[in-house]
């Protein structure tokens, strides 16, 4: 059990810039998400973390030992890898005992102790296979019994789901979840997909270039993005962002549409976020503007609309009953609550 | 012409050489085995005596007995300390390893040159009155200067033993390197993390994941260590008496200057045997499957 604080961390190889001086305090049993797209240091920040890489400067303290000049074994973390790095000479049984019979653990408590992980991650039948003959899935089962099986101060887990087909990523997301809300132990869990990082986070760092771009509660970073980075990774299908500017209180589209009421200071540029689901589609006439359909898409649960904005496409989301095919012209209204202005020099957001 | 019949032709002249320069010699050393096969007296290479030459060597002549034990401590030796030397290089300028490639470029120098070579520079370099380790090992420890290296058994053989540890040394360390390369890093790195030391991340994940690399250049240096001759020739030609006399060379010492061309073809064939199981032992591990 403890918190973790990185203090102007940094990763530089020669002129490249990995993690660039960042700090950041992750509480005691908190659950926090690195994501971001890939080579935006969030990797790296968890390996420094486990101290398989040493940093370049600045200190990392868990708990109240600052590890800098420890090696990993000295750590107290438990790791899950990308590729699992189960040990292929061993049966599942001793790739789980592992870290017990290396940390000294009285013999005879090794096999109610596997036994304990193996249920928990509902892998006892397979115990005395070797992980060839386990699926991937499975062989992800056993990474984790083999980090859950002592109790270490800091779970770390490195894009752990990415190497399962997108229906095993579903379930093995909520089990994850599960395991993690019961064991009660800080971990840094890093992770490319928006989605883990929404459902699984306490707080999700979000990485771009080596810089947290923003650090917050799922909540916070879909519904107050900071900036257009954050906006355009977070949400899927993907934030609309409309060029324009501001003028008398209105966003007026750079092709001239005057478009919606904004509380913001005029300004010659600025662009307007929007997500799909924060526009009601409505027949020709009856929204703020009219515009035609560029594809029609049933997704089953919604529809989605790409429409043509003057020179822009922008996507919508309308009723899952909602049929409509292309060229078809519909009225759009977008919800003034949740609409995001943002500066395109510094791509920061406006009146935040 | 049919695919299949054009498939036999193109392999043919490979076969043809290969059965002129290896099958054929060995069926004929084969026969010679069994003949009186002296090469200064006419018509002795078809004069056949049964299988006296094999029970000659068997009970009849210690030489005999005295070369199939040198050969086989030079190579137990020469096995074990080249593999472990060259374990410990490729740990160190493997990926990741703490020295890099320039050292691993200047390795491969010894493996470049011949062992007839390794055999002459060694020989100058233990001359007892103007030898690189006559000024070496005199001058850091004063009993040794002056003793004469290639004088003495016990210390004719360290030397024939030493060069051909340092000429082999290289290319296990590269095939070694290669080995290390195929380990995947997560599972040392995972050890690392679970809590094993340096040495138990080495002996409970590396080793094993390394197994079939290094039976592979064990197997392969038996081989090479069984039937070591030019280096012997050239740095001790068998001596000091017989001290390092290996198979081979007392299979060239009876066959080329005494003319016991019978003889030595069955003692040749007496080492094609430990050699055919060393052979089949590589095929299995250089070509099994998944």
């Amino acid at each position: 059990m403890a918190e973790i604080k990185l203090k102007n961390l940094t990763k530089r190889w020669g002129d490249f810039v990995g993690v660039d001086d960042q700090s950041l305090d992750i509480a005691d049993k908190e659950f926090l998400v690195l994501l971001g797209p890939s080579g935006c240091g969030k990797t790296t920040t968890m390996r420094m973390i486990a101290g398989l890489e040493e940093p370049t400067g600045g200190e990392i303290w868990i708990g109240d030992r600052m590890v800098n000049d420890d090696l990993p074994k000295d750590r107290d973390v438990a790791m899950v890898f990308q590729n699992y790095g189960l040990y292929p000479h061993m049966t599942i049984f001793e790739n789980i005992a592992y870290p017990l019979r290396v940390r000294g653990v009285d013999k005879a408590d090794i096999p109610e102790r596997v036994q304990k992980a193996a249920e928990q991650v509902e892998l006892t039948q397979f115990l005395d296979r070797k992980p060839k003959a386990l699926s991937g899935g499975q062989r992800q089962r056993v990474a984790l019994a083999r980090a859950i099986v002592r109790t270490p101060k800091v779970f770390l887990m490195d894009e752990p789901l990415s190497n399962l087909d997108a229906k095993l990523r579903v379930t093995m997301r909520a089990e994850l979840k599960h395991l993690s809300r019961e064991l009660q132990i800080t971990t840094v869990y890093v992770t490319h997909d928006q989605i883990e990082a929404m459902t699984l986070a306490d707080r999700v760092a979000i990485m771009k270039h080596g810089v947290i771009q923003q650090l917050g509660t799922p909540d916070d970073i879909y519904n107050d993005p900071a900036n257009l980075f954050v906006a355009g990774f977070i949400g899927s299908p993907a934030m609309n962002l409309i060029n324009g500017s501001v003028q008398d209180g209105m966003f007026v589209t750079t092709g001239g549409t005057r478009l919606v009421k904004v509380n913001t200071p005029d300004r010659a540029a600025a662009i307007l976020g929007v997500r799909a689901d924060d526009m009601q589609v409505h027949e020709q006439g009856q929204g703020d503007i009219d515009v035609t359909i560029y594809a029609f898409e049933n997704t089953g649960e919604s529809t989605l609309l790409t429409v043509q904005w003057g020179k822009q496409r922008v996507i919508a989301r309308g009723d899952r009953h909602l049929r409509k095919d292309q060229g078809d012209v519909v009225g759009i209204s977008l919800n003034s609550d949740h609409l995001y202005l943002f500066d395109p020099e510094t791509e920061n957001r406006i009146g935040m | 012409m049919r695919d299949n019949t054009l498939k036999y032709l193109l392999v043919l002249p490979a076969v043809v050489v290969v059965f002129a320069t290896a099958i054929w010699p060995l069926i004929e050393a084969a026969r010679l085995s069994f003949t009186v096969g002296r090469l200064n007296r006419p018509g002795s290479l078809d004069q056949y005596i049964g299988w006296e030459n094999y029970t000659w060597a068997f009970f009849e002549e210690p030489a005999f007995w005295n070369s199939v034990y040198v050969t086989a401590l030079y190579t137990f030796l020469t096995v074990g300390l080249t593999t472990l030397l060259a374990l410990g290089l490729a740990m160190l300028l493997a990926p990741g390893g703490k020295l890099r490639s320039a050292a691993q470029t200047l390795l491969i120098l010894p493996f470049a040159m011949s062992p007839a070579l390794i055999g002459v520079s060694f020989r100058f370099m233990f001359n007892p009155e103007f030898g690189l380790f006559d000024a070496f090992f005199g001058a850091v420890f004063p009993p040794l200067a002056d003793v004469s290296w290639l004088a003495n058994p016990n210390l004719a053989f360290a030397v024939v033993v030493m060069a051909d540890v340092w000429g082999w040394i290289p290319f296990l360390t590269l095939v070694l390197i290669g080995g290390l390369a195929s380990v995947p890093r997560d599972t040392v790195e995972a050890a690392q993390v679970d809590g094993a030391s340096g040495w138990r991340v080495f002996r409970d994940v590396t080793l094993p994941q390394l197994g079939p690399v290094l039976a592979v250049v064990i197997i392969l240096k038996s081989i090479f260590s069984l039937k070591t001759f030019d280096q012997v020739f050239m740095l001790t030609n068998g001596g000091p008496g017989t001290a390092t006399q290996t198979l081979s060379h007392y299979i060239y010492f009876n066959g080329m200057k005494y003319g016991q061309i019978g003889y030595s073809a069955s003692v040749a064939w007496l080492m094609v045997i430990p050699m055919i199981f060393l052979t089949y032992a590589y095929a299995k591990f250089v070509f099994r499957k998944g």
